[in-house]
């Protein structure tokens, strides 16, 4: 019995460290959406912690209205779908052809592939903006888009890479046995059969470049083609006095990602999670 | 079917767009940097040759040394947090009779969603010195431990580490998550039967499983100190003084501010040396006892 006893205890207490620290990594989130709804003198003086006495609705009117906030959000949304779109595309034809098909070299292209999953893309930085400069990429939003890609075709071509390998060829035979071509059998049997996976990519890609700021940060030089975190910075700089509509920009920022993962929770963590074990 | 899989045609289509893109924009730039850190260059035309004159100079920098020094307690900061951390959470989390397990989830994976540069500006607002959070709350318990968090030259970077780690931990519990699922729950029952604790149980059962899983926790956050970026860019300048550069802020700082273009990619390949460095280790480390273990288990 005392044994029984002892053990509760400790479990109480270890339920309410889970719990603190729940509140310690939420807290945070929470206390900005409290005050992109407070004025300056409630955020600093009268109720810095607390629920908004009133809400005040016009920060969103005004981040959304003056502070440029639907360009950065139509740039990071144009940025993230059009990244996410081309590295499927161009990583499942890649793995397609690396797992199935035969020519010699398959092999050293799938190595060769993923040695990016070994490079930091702090490591590349100087190099890159180097490379879009010269291509004239850094005035278009193709220069972002295109690197954005290319540090993501080794996760996508691995990932791609496993779902093939266990697919069972006998249905890609029977329709190439019926006179399908090759093109047709990728088509209309391989894309619908690796929709997993695909599932699993899009939420990694999209999250990583809606967030990505890095590369960002060095290959955006024009105002008009800032995406959402480098808006964000641009913003505090400029507008320093005015929390409540920073607030405000920073919520709408992470609406997206946060809805996301509210809603598909189970799926965000799994496809975060294989991206961390294929790094490792 | 043979020649239905070997369609020369298909075969170009099908893997050219992939190479083109990741050789133009990943490939190329990997080896300009281990290229042009052997030259001394300014960003225009193609500079001149000086052998190892950037990695000397860089080796002879005090504020290089600084930022390996930095990335050493970053490292050491956010590996002890978040491991101890993510081990004890995942561990109770994933116990079915704890309450709240859904709610407790989200709460510590949100963090990881968020965008870094919302995450560091939301710190910035709790360490503000004279209107943050943190030093009000301090007030309004009566705790006199006010204090500049991000200007005094030794907490910066704990500070800074701090954000990161408080950003980073809800990823590290959702991978050690994964890795409990995967045990499966015979092994419980064998160890309840023998009339283990719960306890006992994960220590002799959960984290000697985990092992894969802790080895992939430890490269994210070892190189995680290496690579600091964003944190202190957009928090301290580097500074106070230089007292929170890193290596990629060295880099970044040279190439993008001082046109010094080789001599940050000098400083960009000892960058990928050492990730490259912490990673063998680390599997090194973690394959070597893997044999050893079983090596006891077959003589005890």
């Amino acid at each position: 019995m005392e044994k029984h006893h002892k053990i509760s205890i400790g479990k109480v207490v270890f339920a309410m460290f889970c719990w603190i620290y729940a509140g310690i990594s939420l807290y945070p989130v929470i206390w900005l959406l409290f005050y992109s709804f407070k004025n300056n003198s409630e955020i600093f003086v009268t109720n810095p912690f607390g629920v908004p006495t009133t809400f005040h609705f016009e920060n969103y009117v005004k981040a959304w209205s003056q502070y440029n906030v639907p360009m950065y959000f139509t740039n990071s949304l144009i940025v993230s779908i059009a990244t996410v779109f081309l590295t499927i595309v161009c990583g499942l034809l890649f793995s397609y052809a690396t797992s199935r098909m035969q020519w010699k070299g398959r092999n050293v292209a799938s190595v060769y592939m993923s040695l990016g999953m070994f490079i930091p893309v702090q490591a590349i930085l100087i190099p890159v903006a180097k490379t879009v400069n010269g291509l004239g990429l850094d005035t278009t939003r193709w220069g972002l888009i295109l690197v954005y890609t290319a540090i993501n075709l080794s996760f996508a071509t691995l990932v791609y890479y496993g779902a093939l390998k266990d697919l069972p060829v006998e249905l890609e035979e029977a329709a190439c046995i019926d006179g399908a071509n090759i093109f047709t059998v990728f088509a209309k049997i391989i894309v619908p059969l690796v929709r997993p996976a695909t599932a699993t990519l899009i939420i990694y890609i999209f999250l990583n470049a809606w967030n990505e700021f890095i590369l960002a940060n060095v290959l955006v030089v024009k105002d008009e083609l800032k995406t959402l975190p480098l808006g964000i910075l641009f913003l505090q700089g400029t507008f320093t006095t005015d929390w409540g509509a920073m607030g405000a920009t920073m919520v709408i920022a992470s609406l997206p990602t946060v809805l996301i993962y509210c809603i598909f929770s189970n799926k965000v963590e799994n496809a975060m999670t294989i991206g961390g074990a294929v790094k490792g | 079917m043979k020649k239905f899989y070997s369609n020369k045609l298909a075969i170009i289509i099908f893997t050219l767009p992939a190479l083109l893109i990741f050789t133009v924009m990943v490939f190329y730039p990997i080896t300009q940097v281990f290229v042009k850190s052997f030259y001394d260059w300014n960003g225009l035309g193609s500079g001149t040759f000086i052998g190892f004159g950037n990695y000397v100079k860089l080796f002879q920098d005090t504020v290089f040394q600084i930022s390996n020094k930095n990335a050493f307690i970053f490292s050491a900061f956010i590996t002890i947090f978040q491991i101890t951390l993510a081990t004890f959470f995942a561990l109770v989390v994933s116990n079915k009779r704890t309450k709240g397990r859904k709610l407790l989830r989200i709460a510590y994976f949100i963090p990881v969603v968020l965008s870094v540069t919302v995450v560091c500006q939301l710190w910035l607002a709790v360490f503000n010195a004279d209107t943050g959070l943190l030093n009000a709350l301090f007030k309004a318990v009566g705790i006199n431990y006010q204090q500049n968090w991000l200007s005094d030259r030794y907490k910066a970077i704990f500070v800074i580490a701090f954000v990161n780690a408080w950003q980073w931990m809800g990823y590290q519990f959702a991978l050690m998550m994964a890795g409990i699922k995967s045990i499966p729950d015979d092994y419980y029952e064998a160890a309840r039967i023998d009339g283990c604790t719960t306890f006992q149980a994960h220590r002799r059962v959960t984290i000697p499983l985990l092992k894969e899983t802790y080895k992939i926790c430890l490269i994210i956050s070892v190189t995680g100190g290496v690579k600091a970026f964003t944190e202190m860019f957009i928090m301290t300048k580097g500074g106070p003084g230089n007292s929170t550069y890193t290596l990629t802020y060295l880099m970044y700082k040279a190439a993008f501010r001082e046109f010094r273009y080789g001599y940050g990619m000098a400083s960009a390949s000892i960058l990928v040396l050492e990730c490259l460095a912490i990673t063998l280790l680390l599997n090194w480390l973690f394959r070597n006892k893997e044999r050893q273990g079983y090596k006891n288990g077959k003589t005890s």
